[in-house]
């Protein structure tokens, strides 16, 4: 990996690698007596590791090849392996803490291990580390195989990845400290929020410069998509985090938005999160992977330009569907009512045009485990976006609201939608990257498959039964006019389908083990790939080089 | 003339960048300017009082441990949740809460009014082990709470910070912050004279967790959990915003 | 910002947020089924699936 690079550029990766040691070393002087100096020695050893592996090969010899006649794949496979990483460590936590919903002893009565602490650090874990990792490799590999062009810098694509990687481990270990803000998939502090502006300006940057290299003029519809998702999320989360803290040795801020503003911003921050995050970035996987996977291209462009701008636009007003009935004006309630129904049009025009893509080559969805990973996102696509809608009208929310009906639809997205797409381009990328013809074994790309699904499904209807009852119980009155019900018996009707949950979960978290071990196979013991393609053709190209 | 337009901001990303914020900022601004002058809307509460530096550090310690995942502060205007909670929330009773905890998910009960509902020792009862006074229950224990004393020398940063973004904290409470804390949970004594005098009579002044030789976390998270839903009477007077009053019945 | 009371801006939000709405997509629905683009997108549509894996230059 190292080797790859020139001695200058290692020696300007080890000047960055010293200054946020520093940084760290500043933290840890100045929180001494607080959770920002633990973060502060968190960064140095983070920081040292990385100045540790630059060090031990700085004197090197020098890359020999042309690094201009191929792509940069090496930030690329460690984003994989680190998203397959995160998965795993990100939906153990998920079964963790679904066990302890129905047996609360299982927080060992520790505080870090309470269910507060570390239910975010399982939302952080799946959306950050391996949605994030995942949406940055994936979009490292689109950019350049369809701008034809490689990565705009050798350096910048290591720091996007690794400095990204430093925000998880910053926000995840803060929360089992209790160092968070409590808003909502945006807890991480104030200093970890300002790193992640770094990373992303600098993650920014790179992809347009990336973009700039190419060839053709149109841009393939799949970098839309990534575009969107790099810079409304770096929108949202300035917004949202804008923050003071109590003072530069203390790792707790309070927010500059109060009360009610606080509310808003926080919904537009975690509704567009769902829109840019989860929606927009794998969005564009899709329409890489799936139409290279299939081998066919996708049904129609033009639509697929027609719901990209859809979703762009209609997004950013269904936030406040999050809200209704509560002290947020009525005016604004009824927008974000009426896009979240508007919003159906381009989403289900994505999924229908994904679908159409497949319609001609099914005996290959039917024999092809990974094509059949991103057909079924597909309809979870479908599926939830249509839930998404319905529950955003004002009347269906008064029952799903702060239900686990919620859960269950935010769960039929992440696990149906984003985490099956994630294995589906995954197991189309780790063959391609490391030039092997295929993955160690398609029999568990199978097995994979059929634990996804079934967890999926468990989660889900577990959610949707508990859910619907739940907010049934609260409000049914006896024949008196007196609530049926207390909070108590809601909750005790919920054990059954809390303990189906987490088996659902933990079915799901086996898949990405038996994902992780088929991939460190692949990487480690399938034989090389001899395919004509992909030897280079130069000599006519680059005579004069 | 919008395809020769569109040619353009093709050929160049930076083009297309401003396209795309163009299309997803606007909804955002639309949304959420007028919101930066909804003071103009908000309800007026005369009456409503600052959180007390311990009541503030309680509310801390509720960030910290996540509360928010499962318990709201914010009873909806309909019936059910009137009848079961108390009168639906208001706007203004959030206007000091640096982040809003109006939250996202009931795994346990709504907690905008569970102020005096409760004694200081059940709270303190139900928090060491939540199964203790509710069986059913599959609340954490949080045993480690009254075990922790509480951090109050940096208090009056704290409120100064608040200060900062517009809290009305005076001179007097951000000087006395970590006293006044103290004297919050150590009735009858000189400190909590003082803590009255800034933060008015109404102010709970309790040995909360039971213990007065020293100011845990528990002491803290009780006096929060016990002020929720009364730094104003709003939402208890028919007057509070009535031209806006929804129906709860919808 | 502040300058504006907060009906003006609730009556700009609704009225202007709706045209703009409306303006953004009409410019959109043009582009995609402007004649002259389908030769363009027709080859976006296939080039990523080209074999060749490598830059162009």
């Amino acid at each position: 990996m190292i080797s790859n690079l020139t001695s200058s550029e290692r020696q300007y990766a080890l000047l960055i690698a010293v200054a946020v040691a520093l940084a760290g070393l500043a933290m840890a002087a100045l929180g001494r007596s607080d959770t920002l100096g633990v973060h502060g020695v968190i960064v140095m050893l983070f920081a040292g590791v990385v100045i540790y592996l630059i060090m031990s090969s700085l004197y090197g010899p020098e890359p020999t090849e042309d690094r201009a006649v191929s792509y940069y794949d090496d930030p690329i496979k460690v984003g994989i392996v680190l998203s397959m990483a995160w998965a795993v460590f990100g939906m153990f936590m998920g079964v963790w803490v679904a066990a302890q919903l129905a047996w609360p002893d299982l927080a060992f009565d520790a505080a870090w291990s309470s269910f507060g602490r570390l239910r975010p650090t399982h939302t952080s874990g799946v959306i950050f580390g391996f949605g994030g990792n995942a949406l940055i490799a994936t979009s490292f590999h689109v950019v350049q195989r369809t701008s034809r062009a490689r990565l705009a810098g050798q350096i910048s694509p290591w720091f996007v990845l690794l400095g990204f990687n430093l925000f998880c481990v910053l926000a995840i270990s803060g929360y089992l400290l209790g160092t968070t803000q409590s808003k909502e998939y945006a807890e991480a502090e104030w200093y970890a929020d300002l790193w992640l502006v770094i990373v992303w300006v600098t993650y920014f940057i790179l992809y347009i410069a990336t973009i700039a290299r190419r060839k053709e003029p149109h841009i393939y519809v799949a970098n839309w998509y990534f575009m969107a998702f790099i810079l409304v999320v770096a929108i949202l989360h300035i917004v949202n985090n804008l923050a003071l803290p109590v003072s530069w040795g203390h790792a707790k801020s309070y927010t500059i938005w109060p009360g009610v503003q606080d509310a808003m911003v926080q919904w537009w921050y975690g509704h567009n999160a769902v829109a840019f995050f989860l929606t927009a970035g794998f969005l564009g996987m899709l329409y890489y992977y799936l139409p290279v996977r299939a081998q066919r291209p996708i049904f129609s462009y033009r639509l697929s330009i027609l719901s990209f701008w859809g979703i762009t636009f209609f997004y950013m007003w269904a936030g406040s569907h999050h809200l209704h009935y509560t002290a947020l004006p009525h005016w604004v309630q009824t927008l974000g009512m009426t896009f979240s129904v508007m919003l159906l049009v381009p989403s289900w025009a994505s999924a229908g045009n994904a679908l159409l893509t497949l319609n001609g080559a099914w005996h290959r969805v039917r024999d092809d485990a990974t094509l059949r990973f991103m057909m079924a996102a597909v309809v979870f696509y479908g599926l939830s976006t249509f839930e998404g809608s319905f529950m955003a009208i004002r009347p269906v929310n008064s029952l799903s609201h702060y239900t686990d009906w919620t859960v269950g639809h935010v769960h039929a997205g992440a696990l149906g939608w984003v985490a099956l797409i994630t294995f589906g381009s995954v197991y189309t990328l780790v063959p391609a990257l490391w030039k092997r013809e295929r993955m160690y074994s398609a029999a568990l790309v199978e097995v994979h498959f059929w634990l996804a699904i079934a967890g999926t499904l468990i989660y889900v209807f577990a959610m949707w039964n508990s859910g619907i009852i739940q907010g049934l119980m609260w409000r049914t009155y006896t024949e008196e006019g007196a609530l049926a019900y207390s909070f108590v018996d809601s909750l005790v009707a919920m054990y059954p389908y809390y303990i189906a949950r987490a088996f659902g979960g933990l079915l799901f978290l086996l898949g990405a083990v038996v994902g992780c071990y088929n991939i460190w196979m692949t990487v480690r013991s399938a034989p090389l790939a001899v395919r004509e393609t992909d030897a280079p053709v130069v000599p006519a190209a680059v005579p004069g080089e | 003339m919008p395809e020769l337009f569109h040619r353009k901001l093709e050929r160049s990303a930076i083009g297309f960048v401003i396209a795309i914020i163009a299309a997803a900022s606007v909804g955002g601004i639309v949304e959420i300017a007028p919101l930066f002058t909804i003071d103009e809307t908000i309800e007026h509460a005369p009456d409503m009082r600052v959180y007390t530096p311990l009541e503030l550090a309680g509310r801390n310690i509720y960030v910290r441990e996540g509360c928010y995942a499962c318990h709201s502060q914010m009873i909806r205007t309909l019936r059910d949740e009137v009848e079961r909670y108390g009168p639906y929330s208001l706007a203004v009773e959030s206007q000091y809460d640096r982040p809003m905890l109006w939250g996202s998910k009931r795994t346990g009960p709504d907690l905008a009014r569970v102020g005096g509902k409760y004694s200081d020792f059940w709270h303190v009862a139900h928090l060491t082990n939540p199964r203790d006074v509710v069986p059913e229950s599959n609340m954490p224990a949080y045993t480690w709470l009254a075990r922790t004393t509480l951090k109050t020398d940096d208090l009056p940063q704290h409120l100064a910070a608040q200060r900062a973004l517009g809290v009305p904290y005076t001179d007097a409470m951000v000087e006395n912050a970590a006293r006044d804390a103290y004297g919050q949970a150590t009735p009858d004594t000189d400190f909590s004279s003082g803590v009255t005098e800034r933060y008015g009579d109404k102010t709970l002044v309790s040995a909360f967790d039971g213990v007065t030789t020293h100011v845990t976390e528990m002491d803290a998270l009780v006096a929060y959990l016990q002020v929720l839903g009364r730094l104003t009477g709003a939402a208890y007077e028919d007057t509070a915003a009535p031209e806006k009053k929804p129906d709860p019945e919808s | 910002m502040m300058d504006f009371d907060h009906d003006t801006l609730v009556a700009l939000s609704k009225s202007w947020g709706l045209f703009y709405l409306m303006g953004f997509f009409l410019c959109v629905v043009v582009y995609a089924f402007w004649p002259s683009n389908r030769k363009r997108f027709n080859r976006a549509k296939t080039s990523i699936l080209d074999r060749d894996d490598k830059p162009w230059r």
